[in-house]
């Protein structure tokens, strides 16, 4: 049968791709799938989910097995309130989101009259119950969208979807930096609060991002749970994109990359997947000696990079001499010929060895 | 807190800034979001420490 003819019988939107969201299902977490006592912005465990947080609460955040049952999905990003804060101040917020690239975004024509609307998708159980918002955040013209939803039923997985229409103002930059927000609120103070619900495209106005937005922080006993997050162009929601872990890992990649094997967190003391540099058995030094490692996958910028010994020293390397002797420790500074594709590291000088030897991990995210 | 680089042989200005938190190598890339910060931070009238003998 010509390929022309197979039907898509039983697949709601067959087009590949058209999940925006990266790692929705939270099936990648290379930096960690459990990290504590969070209370800062920052990329913690499951990949390219960034949790937003300005003194609203302490928080654990985790990679979990909890999961709707009889989906497909395996993961999912746990939240858990360890200290609460129940009286938010004017600024504070907390917000889980995922920042997209402009360059990944042309084909939705915003800022044109053929502007796609985009509809969100996902599962979510949470302890508190009561009104969420979503936005799409539009970082290169300063526009915004907000969409409430409702958790209803406490600690139950509930299904959610959401559209949003088209915005026919601002084009999105085509180029590698953030141009769309993705932006789950868990909290907000009344500074994003205290103006009406801006349901509709406009400049943004912080007052109407989070209008009725539930506290999430304000007892220890709260859990949020995520998983099955899709972003996609039209007014309905499809069945969720599941991707091959090494397809979802190799997209992860562009914004984070490791040496250590895949479950050993940065920092560990161990060896095993480092980069040995190439050297000339015999030819020791104590003076420079270079190590160079092309990432798998072409970061999205120069990345941000931290290098590490055998034993985790972090700015520093081991000396080598394989078979021989190692030596941590050591200094090492990067080259500046470093690039988005390549990753070169100096140990101007240490003990007298024949190669450097390293983990690392490189960052550029948005 | 940033540091400077000390610069190494072939070098003649540096092309990275050390975050002291962690030991980063923030390179000077204005896609780069940790370099964007630390303009903020010196936007802020703050100044990184010198580059020590050995880093």
């Amino acid at each position: 049968m010509p390929i022309s003819q197979v039907p898509f019988a039983g697949i709601s939107n067959p087009v590949n791709f058209r999940n925006i969201v990266i790692n929705g299902d939270m099936s990648i977490a290379q930096r960690s799938t459990s990290v504590a006592s969070i209370t800062t912005t920052g990329y913690y465990t499951v990949d390219r989910f960034k949790l937003a947080l300005n003194t609203l609460g302490t928080w654990t955040m985790s990679q979990s097995t909890d999961v709707p049952s009889g989906y497909g999905f395996a993961s999912s990003l746990k939240l858990d309130c360890t200290t609460a804060d129940a009286s938010p101040s004017a600024g504070d917020y907390m917000i889980l989101q995922q920042l997209f690239e402009g360059q990944n975004l042309q084909y939705l024509k915003k800022g044109t009259a053929n502007a796609l609307p985009l509809t969100a998708s996902f599962w979510v159980k949470s302890t508190k119950t009561g009104t969420f918002i979503l936005e799409l955040y539009d970082q290169d013209n300063t526009r915004q969208i907000s969409k409430s939803y409702t958790v209803s039923v406490s600690n139950t997985w509930e299904f959610k979807t959401v559209t949003f229409a088209g915005d026919t103002t601002g084009a999105f930059d085509n180029d590698n930096a953030t141009s769309l927000q993705f932006n789950f609120w868990l909290g907000a103070g009344s500074n994003f609060t205290s103006g009406t619900l801006n349901t509709s495209w406009a400049s943004a106005v912080s007052a109407n991002e989070a209008v009725g937005q539930v506290n999430i922080a304000d007892n220890t006993a709260n859990d949020f749970l995520i998983t099955g997050v899709q972003l996609e162009a039209g007014e309905q929601a499809s069945g969720f994109e599941f991707m091959p872990f090494d397809i979802d890992l190799g997209r992860c990649l562009r914004y984070f990359e490791k040496s250590y094997e895949y479950a050993t967190v940065a920092g560990t003391a161990t060896g095993v997947g480092a980069i040995l540099s190439d050297g000339s058995v015999g030819a020791l030094t104590t003076n420079y000696i270079m190590g160079s490692y092309p990432y798998k996958i072409e970061k999205r910028a120069n990345p941000t990079v931290v290098v590490f010994d055998s034993v985790g020293t972090s700015g520093k390397c081991s000396r080598e001499y394989v078979g021989v002797s190692s030596s941590n420790n050591q200094d090492a500074t990067l080259w500046s010929n470093n690039t988005s594709k390549r990753l070169t590291l100096f140990s101007p000088s240490g003990d007298n060895r024949t190669n450097i030897l390293f983990q690392f991990t490189a960052t550029a995210e948005l | 807190m940033y540091k400077q680089t000390k610069l190494i042989f072939g070098q003649t200005e540096p092309s990275f800034i050390i975050r002291t938190i962690d030991n980063a190598f923030i390179p000077f890339d204005p896609a780069n979001t940790d370099y964007q910060e630390y303009l903020k931070w010196l936007e802020e009238g703050n100044t990184p420490l010198p580059a020590e003998e050995n880093n």
